[in-house]
């Protein structure tokens, strides 16, 4: 297993934001070239931060960020980004929203705009891609905020709690829009989230976050394909169990 | 709807009092003219053509100012949000410039400008520059964090975050400016007028006082309300416009 070479990695980070004590603190991090890996923790547990920081977004104080084997000095184009809101720009159409990674660099091309088309059709929201925004519903933008991030197919994908404040249906179609989405592309993802059901459906591994550090690094070995079943399946919840053990006991540790 | 007819019957019924109040009382038209002679004037005014030439001229100077004004205001507006040194170097003596009453200013621009138009204009722009300075560099600032980030990750340029991210979601606020300029724009003409004019709408007011022509006056009053209306209008026509893909309710 640890032949290939990792595709992200984050070695031995710190980080703290001015004036405030370490929000991270030697966190480490390697995941390999299409793996789909998911970040657990209480909020303010500094996953976030540390997403910012694979990201590009946030420099870190200690340590470093490699994507592909270079090192972040800022925002990577290598990554697409999901916020915790699906963050578009209300004055522009959808279609528009989709396509503004390309916009902002080039000309958009007819080929372009069939690639987003087919994303769109590819979540069921084509007819909604001459509608702004507003028009359209909580589930419908998140889909439209995923769209945006696979429109230039990036190598990786970093996801901020991007379903949290959907209702659980919705949030579940999202769940296997974006697991068939990433795997067609071979996707390198890593998923932040405080819901341990999600992580553990989404993701071949689960790191569990307390406090800036990663306590726990568990591998998701499920039997059966990724389909709705599983989460009913037994293994399932005694999997989703022992994250819940693991959180607590990082809980006391980080207490004592 | 309703709230209009409500409003329009309210209009008539004030009138009607006034009219009603004027004829009983016995007043005299020097003090409070009636309704009907003040509308008589009016036509009188606007058919001989007598009116036409203060009406273009005040509609020019409020126009002119307020062109002049937003666009510089908006204009110092984006430089003052975006450099944020040159905001804490500047504010200071913009924040005097609008403490000072534009007014009394009037008689040294007479001195720089000349009486007439050019000082109106000056005047007329001073006024119209604050509203849009401070609501473009407070709407700059409208755009939410993630979208922000959203435009640092993908590799955005200053100039394309500006002009992609910042403006557009600034626009509402920035409109808003306008609508409260286009207001004080003819306020600034009129009263300017008072000081440095010997034509327009303003300076007709000082005019016919000097004559003791009350219903002049008031003929007069009437005609920069429904001027100030049309204009107001025009400016909430063109922000409908240029807001017209986005939520209702959103404008503020």
């Amino acid at each position: 297993m640890t032949d290939s070479p990792s595709f992200l990695s984050i070695e031995s980070v710190g980080f703290a934001y001015p004036g405030d004590c370490p929000s991270l603190d030697g966190v480490s991090l390697s995941l390999k070239r299409g793996a789909f890996h998911c970040l657990v923790g209480r909020s303010g547990c500094g996953k976030t931060t540390l997403l910012k920081l694979a990201a590009g977004l946030l420099r870190p104080g200690s340590g470093r960020v490699c994507i592909d084997g270079q090192p972040l000095t800022g925002p990577s184009r290598q990554a697409g980004f999901v916020f915790q809101t699906p963050s578009l720009l209300e004055w522009r159409t959808v279609l528009d929203n989709v396509l503004l990674p390309v916009s902002l660099h080039r000309r958009v091309t007819s080929r372009d705009r069939v690639r987003a088309t087919d994303l769109l059709a590819g979540m069921g929201i084509e007819d909604h891609a001459r509608r702004y925004p507003w028009q359209l519903s909580g589930g419908q933008q998140s889909r439209v905020a995923l769209a945006r991030a696979l429109v230039t197919d990036p190598p990786a994908l970093l996801l901020d709690e991007p379903f949290a404040a959907l209702d659980a249906i919705t949030r579940e179609d999202l769940q296997n829009d974006l697991l068939r989405l990433t795997r067609t592309q071979g996707t390198t993802v890593l998923f932040v989230t405080h819901d341990i059901a999600e992580a553990v459906y989404l993701a071949g591994h689960v790191s569990v976050m307390e406090n800036g550090r990663i306590t726990h690094d568990l591998a998701i070995d499920l039997p059966g394909t990724q389909t709705d079943d599983k989460r009913y399946h037994p293994e399932f919840t005694a999997t989703c169990s022992r994250i819940k053990a693991a959180l607590a006991r990082s809980d006391r540790v980080g207490s004592s | 709807m309703g709230g209009r007819a409500v409003s329009a019957l309210m209009l008539l019924a004030i009138v009607a009092v006034w009219e009603g109040w004027v004829m009983l009382s016995g007043v005299s038209a020097i003090l409070l003219p009636a309704p009907s002679q003040i509308l008589s004037v009016l036509w009188q005014g606007l058919t001989d053509g007598f009116l036409w030439p203060h009406i273009r001229i005040t509609a020019a100077e409020t126009l002119l100012g307020f062109f002049l004004g937003s666009s510089i205001g908006f204009a110092f507006g984006v430089l003052l949000a975006e450099v944020e040194p040159l905001r804490r170097l500047l504010w200071p003596y913009i924040l005097a410039s609008q403490v000072v009453p534009k007014l009394a200013l009037g008689p040294i621009f007479i001195v720089w400008f000349g009486f007439g138009l050019t000082s109106i204009v000056v005047i007329t722009a001073l006024i119209c520059f604050f509203p849009l300075l401070e609501n473009t560099v407070t709407g700059l600032r409208a755009a939410r964090p993630e979208q922000r980030d959203l435009f640092r990750m993908l590799g955005a340029t200053r100039m394309q975050t500006l002009l992609r991210l910042k403006i557009p979601a600034g626009l509402p606020l920035v409109l808003a400016g306008v609508r409260v300029s286009m207001v004080l724009a003819l306020v600034g003409a009129v009263v300017g007028e008072f000081i440095a004019g010997s034509q327009g709408l303003g300076a007709s007011i000082i005019a016919a006082q000097g004559m003791m022509d009350t219903p002049l006056m008031f003929a007069l009053f009437t005609l920069i309300t429904v001027m100030g209306m049309l204009f107001y209008q025009l400016t909430v026509l063109a922000e409908r416009w240029l807001l017209r893909s986005r939520q209702k309710g959103h404008e503020r």
